[in-house]
C-alpha cells in the first residue's frame, strides 16, 4: 500500500514536472501541440473525475485515439477553443459541424446525416434545450471514433443495442429477452438492432406519421424482413405472414383508415418479441386470448377467441376447412356463371334472329 | 302528254306549237337565214327530246313518293295493331315490387361498398375509398344496406308465410319436374331441333332461378354478415375458425352474387333484345297482353279459366295470336 501510494506521489511529481517542461515549451512553434495535450490527458489519474460538475473522466487513451478515424487530427482541430496550456476546467463542446459540412477543404465525409439528425427526435430535443439529448458523440463515441463497419465501433450493428441502451436502459432491458437479441447475440448478422426498426439519423416518435414504426408504416418496417423469403426461409418462418396480414381484416382495415386496428406489434410486441412457441410470447395460445382481449381491442376474449389458426390462408390446403370451401366456391361460380352465360348467348341469337325475321316480314308487307 | 312522245311526226297540233314558235323566234332574231326550213326541223327534234326526258323523270319521281307513302302507311298499320296489344295485365302486386325495390336498393349499396374491400389491392379501390373518405364511411353504408336487406328478409318470411297472395307466389316459385322439361325444350328450340318454344306459366326457370339464387344468397350473406358485424361476441361464442370461414362465404357468394346480378339478370330485363333498355314491370307491375301471350301464356290461361279476363280482352287475345286458345288447350 505504501509503496502504491510512493509510485503515486512519484507519478504525481513527474508529471507536475513535466507539465512545467510542457509550459515552458509553450510557445515553441516546433513542438505539435498534441503532444503537449498528450502529456497530461494519457495520465492515468486523468481517468478520474477533473470536471466542473464531476462527471466525466478527461483521461484520452491515446493508442485507441490514434485508430480512430481522426486518428491523424490533432487535439486542437476540435477543441479549437483551447489556446493555451494549461487550460481552464470549462472546455467547450465539440462541434462536429465544424468539418463535416459541405464547404470543409480537408475532406471530412458529409452526407444528408446531419440535417436528417436535426429533424429528429434528438436533434429537435438537443436544440430545445435539452440536455440529456444526445449529440453526435453520444452515439459515435469521442477519441475512439470508428468507421461504422468497424466492429470495434460503438456504431458497429451488434454493438448498436448496449450503445443506444446508455441512454434508453428499460428497452435494452425489455430488447434482451427477445427472439432477435438471441439471434444477434449468436451472431447472427440479419437479427434487428434499435436501428433497423427505428431509423438511425431520421429516428422520429412512434406517434409521429414519418415514423418507421409509426401505427402507419410498422408493417411495412416489420415485412423488409418478414416478407422476405430468402430470409425468413432461414429461421423457418413464414414469409406469407405480411400478405395473410394484408388480406385479413385488420390488413385490409388499416391499409384504408382505420388507424386503432392491430398492426403487427399489436399482437405481437415490439421489443420484447418472441416466437409463438415460446410460453412468455404475447402470441402463444395461452396468452393469446389475453393479447385479443386488449382493453382498446376486443375487450372479453375468450379462449374461443383463438380456436382457429392465425394468419390463415384459404389459398393453402393446409388451412384445412377454409381451403375447401374456397375451392367449392370457386367452382361453384365457375359452373353457374359457364351455364348462366351460355343460355345468355343461346337466348341472344335466337331473339335477334327471331327480330330479323319479324323485320323481313315488315318489309315484304311493305313492297 | 303521251300524245305528244307517240306521234313521232309533224301532225299533232303540239308538234306544230313548238314549230311555229321556233320558226317565229328565228324571223325576229336572225330574218336573213336561209335554209329556214331545216333549223326548226333540228330544233324541233332537240326540243322534244328534252321535254320527254323531263317527263320522264318527274314519273321517276311521282313513283317513289307513292311507295314512301305505302311504307308509312304500313307501319303506321303495324303500330296501330301493337298500340291495340297495349293492354296491360297485373303481374306484380305494390308488395311484390316494394321488396324488390328495398332489396335492389341495399344490394347495390352493399356490392358498391363491397367488392372494394375484396379487390383492395386495385387502383379503382384505392380510389373509391380516397374518394369516400374511407373504410369507415364505407362500412357505415355497407351496414345501410345490410339492414336494409335484413328489413326485407323479414318482410318476405313473413310475406310468403301469414298472405294469401305470399303464399300464393312461394307456391308457385317452387321447382317442378315441368321446369327439367322447359329447359330441355328451350335448349332444343335454341339449337333449331324442335320448333315449339316451351310454355311458362307464372314464372319461369330463369325466374325460378333468379328467386332461389337470392334466397340462397341471403341465407348466406345474412348469416356470414351477421357474425361479421359482431365479431367478437361471434368469436366468444363461437369460435375464430368459423369467423374465418363466415369471412370466406361473405367474400365468394359476393362476388358469385353480384356477377348474378349483373351477367344474368340484367340481360334477362335490360340487355335482351326483345327488353332493352328496361322491362318496366318491376315498377309498373305490369305486363302487356302480347307479352303476356308470349313469356307467360300458362298464367294468361289460368286468368281465362277463372274468368279474370274481361270479354274486349279475350277477342284482342285471338286478334294478337289467333293459335293462342288452340295452343295452351282451350279449344
Amino acid at each position: 500500500m505504501k509503496t502504491r501510494l510512493n509510485l503515486l506521489f512519484a507519478s504525481v511529481a513527474l508529471s507536475a514536472v513535466l507539465a512545467a517542461n510542457a509550459i515552458a515549451q509553450e510557445d515553441d512553434p516546433s513542438l505539435d501541440i498534441s503532444k503537449r495535450c498528450t502529456i497530461c490527458h494519457t495520465k492515468e489519474e486523468f481517468k478520474q473525475k477533473y470536471t466542473s460538475d464531476g462527471t466525466r473522466s478527461v483521461y484520452v487513451d491515446i493508442v485507441k485515439f490514434r485508430k480512430s478515424v481522426h486518428g491523424k487530427r490533432g487535439c486542437q482541430e476540435c477543441h479549437d477553443d483551447i489556446s493555451q496550456i494549461p487550460h481552464g476546467k470549462e472546455v467547450a463542446k465539440v462541434n462536429c459541424i465544424k468539418c463535416h459540412n459541405v464547404a470543409n477543404k480537408i475532406g471530412a465525409p458529409v452526407t444528408e446525416k446531419y440535417e436528417q439528425y436535426e429533424n429528429s427526435v434528438h436533434g429537435r430535443a438537443a436544440s430545445a434545450g435539452n440536455k440529456e439529448a444526445p449529440h453526435c458523440k453520444d452515439c459515435h463515441g469521442t477519441h475512439e471514433i470508428r468507421r461504422p463497419d468497424d466492429p470495434a465501433s460503438l456504431v458497429f450493428k451488434n454493438n448498436i443495442p448496449e450503445d443506444c441502451g446508455k441512454c434508453h436502459k428499460e428497452v435494452l432491458a425489455l430488447y434482451k429477452k427477445s427472439i432477435h437479441w438471441k439471434a444477434l447475440s449468436r451472431g447472427d448478422s440479419n437479427a434487428p438492432v434499435c436501428t433497423d426498426c427505428h431509423g438511425e439519423h431520421n429516428i422520429l416518435k412512434p406517434v409521429e406519421n414519418g415514423s418507421t414504426v409509426s401505427s402507419t408504416n410498422i408493417v411495412q418496417t416489420c415485412s423488409r424482413c418478414h416478407a422476405d423469403e430468402r430470409i425468413m426461409s432461414k429461421y423457418g418462418i413464414q414469409s406469407e405472414q405480411v400478405d395473410t396480414y394484408k388480406e385479413s381484416f385488420h390488413g385490409i382495415a388499416s391499409e384504408f383508415g382505420y388507424i386503432t386496428v392491430a398492426k403487427c406489434n399489436s399482437c405481437h410486441g415490439f421489443h420484447n418479441i418472441l416466437p409463438p412457441d415460446d410460453p412468455d410470447s404475447t402470441v402463444n395460445a395461452r396468452n393469446l386470448a389475453k393479447t385479443c382481449g386488449q382493453a382498446k381491442c376486443h375487450p372479453g376474449a375468450t379462449e374461443n377467441f383463438t380456436k382457429g389458426r392465425m394468419h390463415v390462408s384459404a389459398n393453402k390446403k393446409e388451412s384445412g376447412k377454409i381451403y375447401w370451401i374456397k375451392t367449392a366456391f370457386t367452382w361453384l361460380t365457375i359452373l353457374v356463371m359457364a351455364g348462366l352465360v351460355g343460355h345468355i348467348v343461346l337466348d341472344m341469337f335466337n331473339k335477334i334472329k327471331e327480330k330479323k325475321k319479324e323485320n323481313e316480314h315488315h318489309n315484304k308487307s311493305a313492297k | 302528254m303521251s300524245t305528244t312522245t307517240n306521234q313521232p311526226n309533224n301532225g299533232s297540233a303540239i308538234d306544230q306549237y313548238i314549230a311555229a314558235k321556233i320558226l317565229d323566234e328565228i324571223n325576229r332574231t336572225i330574218p336573213e337565214t336561209e335554209n329556214k326550213d331545216a333549223i326548226v326541223q333540228k330544233l324541233c327534234k332537240t326540243v322534244k327530246e328534252d321535254i320527254e326526258s323531263d317527263i320522264h323523270f318527274q314519273i321517276e319521281n311521282l313513283v317513289r313518293e307513292i311507295q314512301k307513302e305505302r311504307i308509312k302507311e304500313v307501319k303506321r298499320l303495324a303500330k296501330e295493331k301493337e298500340k291495340a296489344a297495349e293492354y296491360f295485365l297485373p303481374r306484380f302486386s305494390l308488395m311484390f315490387r316494394a321488396q324488390h325495390a328495398i332489396m335492389f336498393v341495399s344490394v347495390i349499396l352493399l356490392v358498391i361498398t363491397g367488392l372494394p374491400v375484396k379487390f383492395h389491392q386495385s387502383d379503382i379501390a384505392r380510389l373509391f375509398f380516397s374518394i369516400t373518405g374511407g373504410i369507415q364511411v364505407t362500412a357505415f353504408i355497407h351496414r345501410i344496406g345490410a339492414f336494409g336487406l335484413g328489413i326485407v328478409s323479414a318482410i318476405h318470411l313473413f310475406y310468403i308465410v301469414f298472405t294469401k297472395e305470399g303464399r300464393g307466389d312461394f307456391f308457385q316459385f317452387i321447382p317442378t319436374p315441368k321446369d327439367v322439361r322447359d329447359v330441355i325444350m328451350n335448349l332444343k328450340y335454341f339449337f333449331g331441333l324442335s320448333k315449339a318454344k316451351p310454355m311458362f306459366a307464372r314464372f319461369s326457370y330463369v325466374e325460378k332461378f333468379d328467386y332461389w339464387a337470392v334466397y340462397w344468397g341471403m341465407v348466406i350473406m345474412l348469416g356470414s354478415g351477421v357474425l361479421l358485424t359482431f365479431e367478437t361476441n361471434a368469436m366468444n361464442l363461437l369460435s375464430k375458425e368459423l369467423i374465418d370461414i363466415a369471412k370466406e362465404m361473405h367474400s365468394d357468394e359476393a362476388l358469385l352474387a353480384t356477377l348474378a346480378i349483373v351477367i344474368w339478370h340484367f340481360y334477362n330485363v335490360h340487355f335482351n333484345p326483345k327488353k332493352f333498355p328496361i322491362n318496366m314491370s318491376f315498377w309498373t307491375g305490369k305486363i302487356r297482353l302480347d307479352e303476356m301471350i308470349e313469356e307467360h301464356p300458362l298464367e294468361l290461361k289460368k286468368l281465362i279459366q277463372e274468368n279474370k279476363i274481361d270479354k274486349s280482352k279475350i277477342e284482342k287475345i285471338r286478334q294478337l295470336d289467333k293459335d293462342f286458345f288452340k295452343n295452351v288447350g282451350l279449344e
